[in-house]
């Protein structure tokens, strides 16, 4: 009797926690939008009528397309050079990519505040070398919360595609070689085709990250460049609108889960070596 | 089309660790020869060195005349098969089939008629389409040697091509390999640790041990004739029994084995026999004997085993240990005397070592 | 296999190196430097920023809670995560498909969603301590690495060593913890380190459930940072920095060490 539920009963401390205070709150959140008595979707209305939070949201997702886009590329040459490289510099390598990560986003982000500041080296830099006399406003700009967030990102995109390139047999890298294919041909006819998959799974990784975060864009992006992080924790602890609160939730939620589950989708369909 | 390759004092390293140690092998056009030994023998690595995978200390490599030595692998016009296949799993049979001649510049049409003309070679024209891993094993190792042969290489190597697949498969596959082999006349190099298989395919067998080659020789001189203790335990003369010449009568050799007993053989079969030699047998060549009056080595039985076709006995002799048959008609008891006869068809003559 | 790269993409490799480096480098330098304000590179050497830090009682205190509960945190999720991941890989048939999938969702959940939730029904809702509401927010973000990493080195144990064990006389329960923890060592390590360090930095879940009362070192350096724009936060942020590393030397270093000695 005991052996038949031993699962269960050694899954069940770590189901009920998920369930009681992950699952249920999330859903109630979610669920306390629709309690408007103006109409079942009136927070909805009210967030999409709103230009400002409009602005937020199309922000977010340029924010976020862009970080992804550019941390794919500088990524994968990366992971393609370490997953190449000899093998003491390429654990010399992993170690380098590591240690940011395991750094806090608020430090990370806070370096960008002394490098793109009005007194920051940047500016001093530029000013010293006289190509402008006067320091300008880097912060608060859409461009600098994407390179705080393309420099808080790039690590992961290049470990996780170090894992995917890795994966590639050596044997069918050499069998393309034996038969003739030059370098470039291994690459674009072998390589990059059998990435894709991982280029995906690191995609979803870095865009369902800047897409949530609160400490990046509150940092570099302050109030003018807004995020729906930020939109989120003014409206729940500045506004004390938690209803509005719930709404910039719930759409944030729909939107992951809805990247995660399509993408992870095209993932597997185009990974052949999953059959 | 088809040319020899020429291994000439090849030395390699990992790191500091000498995994080859100045190896030379000719194999002639259209042979096929197989490098058998056990893993870490440098059978593989012979055959990456040749591919272009690895980078010798010292040594050349020559293809008709070629030298391939400093050529990157892509360059070198060889077909390879290896364990896994490699198959590229994102591209169909015929895509796989016809990567090679893509890497060519052969117009489509081309490649796909060649392709296309391969696959039907091997029986694989249906499957034309498929992924490969909508394949089975056997399907899949079929890709990959028609994937090898299509390009039309002067060369072919295999790296133990059917490890991977069920005993009888295995079987079917050699037959399949060595007549595709036959029939095109390209030259083969085939790396395996699995004796029955190199013996089999090959023209002839190098069985290799730390980096050397212990023999070169067709599989025929190499299970009668080993020449070295090495090689007369790898291909089963599990008995090796010192011995001495005692005297020379005309054809007969009079040797004396550990304990005294002397055993007369034919200088016939065994010509320029040393003074001093190492006789090896198979269990198969010492046969157990109850009779106290046979010419044997003197021996106590111990553990008797049953194969089928004859009872085996572990044997105290002064020689130490020799693995021995007997008739399934008289079976003896552990503890029991009885004597070893050598049966000369069943027998070698060693160098001392 | 060492293929021979272009130098073009090894020069592009060296600057993504140093874009990944750099910033971490000026932090450290804008710590050491003796001036009132942040800058960069350091105008003389000081170590006088990282005695501010203990000076200012917010830092005090938030160091010590973000201490307190990344080890509770880390504790907790272990002590339900092991059990889990030992349910997911020893009872796969019992168990649904859909629970692996239910302990990864802290991760798939925004944190920032989470946080805001557990505020709303376990903070105000349910009216709880906000130190308990905070705690149950890092067990549930450091659980899932907890759950995963440990699942795959399970995944490659061979649970018929287990059986052997049990064959031999020896009792279930402690079974699993003479034979069954012991060979995933390495898989428990790395799921401490990757959760306590996950606990330390966070910031997204950790937003909602901090007020005047309680809060933690990244909470306290976000708003540090609103108000004052001085060399302390570059210094408390390398020393977050060291803490981390500590943290992971010393886990390496005992409890790599006390699993060997048996």
């Amino acid at each position: 009797m005991l052996k038949r539920h031993a699962g269960w009963i050694l899954a069940a401390p770590a189901t009920l926690l998920v369930v009681l205070f992950l699952v249920l709150p999330v859903a109630a959140t979610i669920a306390s939008t629709f309690g408007d008595p103006k109409g079942v979707f009136a927070p909805y209305i009210a967030f999409f009528n709103s230009g400002f939070r409009r602005t937020v949201l199309w922000r977010t997702l340029e924010i976020s397309l862009a970080t992804t886009a550019i941390s794919l590329v500088l990524g994968f040459f990366a992971a393609y050079a370490v997953s190449r490289a000899p093998s003491r510099m390429k654990s010399v390598l992993i170690i380098a990519a590591v240690f940011p990560l395991l750094t806090g986003v608020v430090v990370r982000s806070f370096a960008w505040l002394i490098i793109l500041g009005k007194n920051g080296i940047l500016n001093n830099f530029l000013v010293g070398i006289g190509i402008t006399d006067q320091p300008f406003n880097m912060l608060y700009t859409q461009g600098s919360v994407i390179v705080a967030m393309v420099y808080l990102f790039t690590p992961l995109m290049i470990l996780t595609l170090v894992g995917v390139l890795e994966n590639i047999p050596d044997d069918v890298i050499q069998a393309a070689s034996s038969l003739g294919a030059r370098p470039s041909a291994v690459f674009r006819q072998v390589i990059f085709p059998l990435a894709v998959p991982g280029l995906i799974v690191g995609a979803v990784l870095v865009f369902t990250g800047s897409f949530t975060s609160y400490a990046t864009p509150q940092l570099v992006g302050g109030e003018r460049q807004m995020m729906m992080g930020t939109l989120m924790y003014q409206r729940a602890m500045v506004a004390f609108d938690w209803v509005g609160a719930s709404t910039v939730a719930a759409i944030m939620v729909v939107i992951t889960i809805a990247v995660v589950l399509v993408m992870t989708r095209i993932a597997r369909r185009l990974n052949p070596m999953a059959t | 089309m088809t040319q020899a390759l020429e291994i000439r004092n090849l030395t390699a390293h990992y790191g500091t660790t000498k995994v080859l140690d100045d190896l030379s092998l000719s194999v002639g056009a259209g042979e096929l020869v197989s490098l058998l030994g056990a893993s870490g023998c440098g059978k593989t690595t012979t055959l990456r060195l040749v591919a272009g995978f690895l980078t010798p200390t010292n040594g050349t490599i020559t293809l008709g005349g070629r030298d391939l030595t400093k050529l990157p692998a892509h360059k070198r016009d060889i077909g390879l098969v290896f364990q896994n296949y490699a198959l590229f799993p994102h591209l169909s049979v015929m895509d796989n089939v016809a990567f090679g001649l893509k890497q060519r510049g052969l117009p489509a049409a081309d490649r796909a008629a060649r392709a296309g003309k391969m696959l039907e070679r091997v029986g694989l024209s249906a499957l034309a389409d498929r992924l490969p891993g909508a394949l089975s094993g056997g399907q899949k190792q079929r890709v990959a040697l028609a994937r090898a042969l299509v390009i039309e290489p002067p060369l072919l190597m295999f790296d133990e091509p059917l490890s991977n697949l069920d005993a009888k498969l295995r079987i079917d596959m050699r037959v399949e390999i060595r007549q595709l082999q036959r029939a095109n006349g390209t030259t083969s190099v085939y790396v395996t640790h699995d004796q029955e298989e190199a013996f089999s395919i090959s023209d002839r067998v190098a069985i290799m041990h730390q980096g050397r080659i212990m023999q070169l020789d067709t599989p025929e001189t190499l299970y009668q004739k080993p020449a070295n203790a090495f090689v007369a335990r790898f291909v089963g003369f599990e008995n090796l029994i010192p011995m001495e010449v005692v005297r020379r009568n005309g054809d007969s050799v009079t040797a004396r084995a550990p304990g005294g007993v002397e055993l007369d053989f034919s200088a016939k079969r065994f010509p320029a026999i040393p003074e001093k030699f190492v006789l090896g047998t198979r269990p198969d060549g010492l046969t157990v004997t109850a009779d106290p009056g046979a010419k044997g080595i003197p021996a106590t039985l111990g553990l008797r085993t049953y194969l089928g076709r004859a009872y085996q006995y572990q044997c105290e002799t002064e020689a130490g240990t020799l693995v021995a048959n007997g008739s399934l008609a008289a079976p003896l008891a552990a503890g029991e005397k009885a004597r070893l006869e050598p049966v000369p068809e069943q027998c070698c003559v060693l160098a001392v070592e | 296999m060492t293929a021979r790269l272009s130098p073009w993409l090894i020069a592009f490799t060296t600057l993504i190196y140093i874009f990944l480096a750099g910033p971490l480098v000026i932090v450290i330098g804008a710590a050491l430097s003796d001036t009132t304000y942040l800058t960069f590179p350091p105008q003389g050497l000081t170590l006088h920023w990282f005695v501010r830090i203990f000076e200012i009682g917010a830092f005090r205190t938030t160091i010590v809670t973000s201490l307190q509960i990344a080890f509770l945190s880390t504790a907790l999720a272990l002590a339900i995560g092991i059990p889990a991941a030992y349910a997911l890989n020893r009872y796969r048939i019992q168990l649904p498909a859909w629970l692996s999938t239910l302990f990864v969702l802290p991760i798939l959940v925004p944190e920032i969603v989470l946080g805001f939730s557990l505020l709303r029904s376990v903070a105000a809702g349910m009216n709880a301590p906000i130190y308990a509401s905070l705690l149950i927010g890092h067990t549930l973000i450091v659980l899932p690495y907890c759950v995963r990493v440990i699942s795959a080195s399970l995944s490659s144990f061979d649970f018929s060593v287990e059986e052997a064990a049990i064959s031999l006389g020896s009792p279930p329960a402690k079974t699993f913890f003479t034979i069954v923890l012991p060979n995933v060592r390495s898989g428990v390590i790395a799921a401490f380190i990757l959760a306590f360090i996950t606990s330390i930095n966070d910031v997204s879940t950790s937003i909602f459930l901090t007020g005047p009362g309680i809060s933690t070192l990244p909470i306290q350096i976000l708003a540090h940072v609103e108000q004052f724009f001085d060399p302390v936060i570059a210094s408390v942020s390398v020393l977050l920095m060291f803490l981390t590393v500590a943290v992971m030397a010393i886990v390496e270093r005992t409890l790599g060490l006390t699993f060997l000695a048996k």
